[in-house]
């Protein structure tokens, strides 16, 4: 029998919302995939021809555009942050819904004016988005890389800004932010390798039709 | 100081027996191409950036690795592809030549930036254009070739990707008019398959496009349904026509909306694929060439990249290499080179079979396995 198909799935935030249409594609992951203190990295499936990695929101990308795993679930948080060419993105999975925001403290907005920037320091876990996203706008973004707790970057005077995931906008309340700029909205993706949607298109794109259908029947609901 | 043998970001040594497997699959390559009449051509490693540039119709500016000349004070740039140089050939100082001209060419070429996925900035390229036509029965013949030579070359499981490079453009110049200005960041996103960001950019009639990707007689029947106004039908029955003989030998996939490195081509596009490696190992398509009179030449080609292959192990081979001891007469090493074998004569007493790494030793005239 051929290798399996992989599908990397991310730790965190999208998983919940993900193993009930993992479900509805028929997909279901072996026991110790659900239990937290199991150790394994690689689970199998009640499909022999497919298993599935659990890893790093950010290494499900990499794993899937170097065809290391040829399906992943992701936000396009993660796929506009490295922006790889052998990734398509094919289904809009409708869920782990947020946004990309510029957020910045409260006393520092109410006198600040986005207009007037030639230059912003800003921490955020997405370096090239946002070097990008300041760019487009004529702004250069000097990024100071941080891969959590973003939120202490300006009370300790590391950056004046931070660029991060906001959903309920309740963290940056919490440490004395507010959010100045929306970038992006950011959903899940169903991603695949180019190179194993053409030469594994029979067992692929199948498999990509089937989770089509399924984010459409949710976005009808 | 540079460490002793540190060689620069995306360059590498090739070392036996990996470096007679890259030449092997040129060779194979060439050859096949040869006994379809391609003849072939050498163009130079470095040239004018001028004549690097604006030969062929790109989209995209390129990134050239460029020096100022110390002799001329001009640009040069170390090519990058070898594709645009056959075509300056084909217009300048092949122009007189009766049209179609069939040209093959191998040589390394150089890319300014290597990415994560493809960290190699020296890449080996080998492939054939048909410069004077870009019919359907040059586009057969093209892709004829590069699967015949893929097949020579040892590559098995391969996959034939066919797109349309220029479909975007017929469409939004007729059933799906569109704002110039998004026209290029419609086509990235359906380069990518980006479902959600077509939605975000309001450009949802061109869904079905990416939905139809797949292997090909689904893909077809889907664009076949999605065709509006038959805009496409005469591209599909072309496709159709080109991929018949292909069948069964092959597998056949069509992604009507993939531009990955189809800057340059016109209606006709492929990328090739095999199994076991994990990038693209080549592309091929129809395109203008353009002549200095402004004429725009039909013509169309393929490149394969060796390296790729080369990684994958294909194109190696068992090496048989027979150990001629110290002292044998020199007739006897030349007789048997003549049966073929890989002779490797020991020049000193000292010398083994082992230091020599052969897989065979002559003793009293007969090859003995080590």
């Amino acid at each position: 029998m051929a290798d399996p198909i992989i599908i990397a799935v991310p730790k965190g935030r999208i998983l919940e919302e993900a193993l009930p249409l993992l479900a509805r594609a028929g997909i279901a992951p072996e026991a110790a995939f659900s239990d937290d203190s199991s150790r394994a990295l690689s689970f199998s499936t009640n499909n022999p021809g497919i298993s599935l990695i659990r890893v790093r929101a950010f290494d499900v990308a990499t794993f899937v555009a170097h065809g290391a795993a040829q399906l992943g679930i992701v936000g396009s948080d993660v796929l506009l942050e490295f922006d790889y060419s052998e990734l398509y993105a094919p289904v809009d999975l409708g869920i782990g819904h947020c946004r990309l925001s510029v957020a910045e403290p409260k006393a520092l907005a109410e006198t600040d004016d986005p207009r007037s920037w030639s230059h912003v320091r800003v921490a955020t876990k997405y370096p090239n988005l946002t070097r990008r996203h300041f760019e487009a706008r004529g702004v250069q973004a000097e990024c100071v890389k941080l891969n959590g707790a973003m939120e202490l970057a300006p009370m300790l005077g590391l950056s004046s800004r931070i660029v991060d995931l906001v959903s309920s906008g309740k963290t940056l309340k919490e440490n004395g932010l507010v959010e100045v700029e929306v970038i992006t909205q950011v959903s899940a993706r169903l991603i695949v390798n180019r190179a194993a949607f053409k030469t594994r298109a029979a067992e692929v794109v199948p498999l990509v039709d089937k989770f089509r259908e399924i984010a459409g029947g949710r976005d009808a609901a | 100081m540079i460490p002793p043998g540190l060689l620069p970001e995306g360059f590498r040594d090739r070392l036996p027996p990996q470096a007679d497997a890259s030449a092997r699959l040129v060779r194979r390559v060439l050859d096949t191409a040869a006994l379809h009449g391609y003849e072939r051509v050498s163009p130079p490693l470095a040239e004018f950036e001028a004549g690097l540039v604006g030969r062929l119709k790109s989209a995209k500016a390129q990134d050239l690795l460029r020096v100022v000349d110390p002799l001329s004070q001009r640009t040069l740039a170390l090519r990058p592809d070898i594709t645009a140089q056959v075509g300056r050939i084909a217009a300048t100082r092949m122009a007189h030549h009766p049209r179609p001209v069939r040209l093959s060419y191998a040589g390394p070429v150089l890319k300014l930036k290597a990415s994560q996925l493809r960290p190699e900035r020296e890449l080996m390229q080998v492939g054939a254009e048909l410069i004077g036509l870009d019919s359907v029965a040059a586009a057969s013949e093209i892709v004829m070739v590069a699967i015949e030579a893929l097949e020579r070359a040892g590559v098995a499981g391969i996959t034939l990707d066919f797109t349309l490079p220029d479909l975007v453009d017929t469409l939004a110049g007729g059933p799906l008019p569109m704002d110039p200005a998004q026209t290029e960041a419609v086509k990235t996103l359906l380069d990518a398959k980006d479902a959600g960001g077509l939605a975000a950019k309001d450009a949802l009639a061109f869904l079905p496009l990416v939905e139809a990707a797949g292997p090909f007689e689904t893909a077809l029947a889907r664009l076949r349904a999605f065709d509006m106004g038959g805009a496409l039908t005469s591209r599909l029955d072309a496709l159709e026509q080109i991929a018949a003989p292909l069948k069964g030998r092959v597998t056949l996939t069509l992604d009507p909306t993939e531009r990955h490195g189809f800057e340059y081509q016109s209606w006709f596009g492929f990328s090739l694929f095999a199994a076991g490696v994990s990038g693209e190992i080549g592309r091929g398509g129809s395109y203008a060439i353009a002549h200095e009179d402004g004429r725009e030449e039909p013509a169309i080609g393929f490149s394969l990249y060796c390296d790729p292959l080369v990684d994958a192990g294909i194109g190696a081979r068992e090496r048989r290499r027979l150990f001629i001891p110290f002292g044998t007469d020199p007739a006897i090493s030349a007789k048997i080179r003549a049966d073929g074998w890989v002779t490797v004569a020991a020049l000193t007493a000292s010398d083994s079979a082992e230091a020599q790494i052969c897989s065979h030793v002559l003793r009293d005239g007969v090859a003995v396995p080590v």
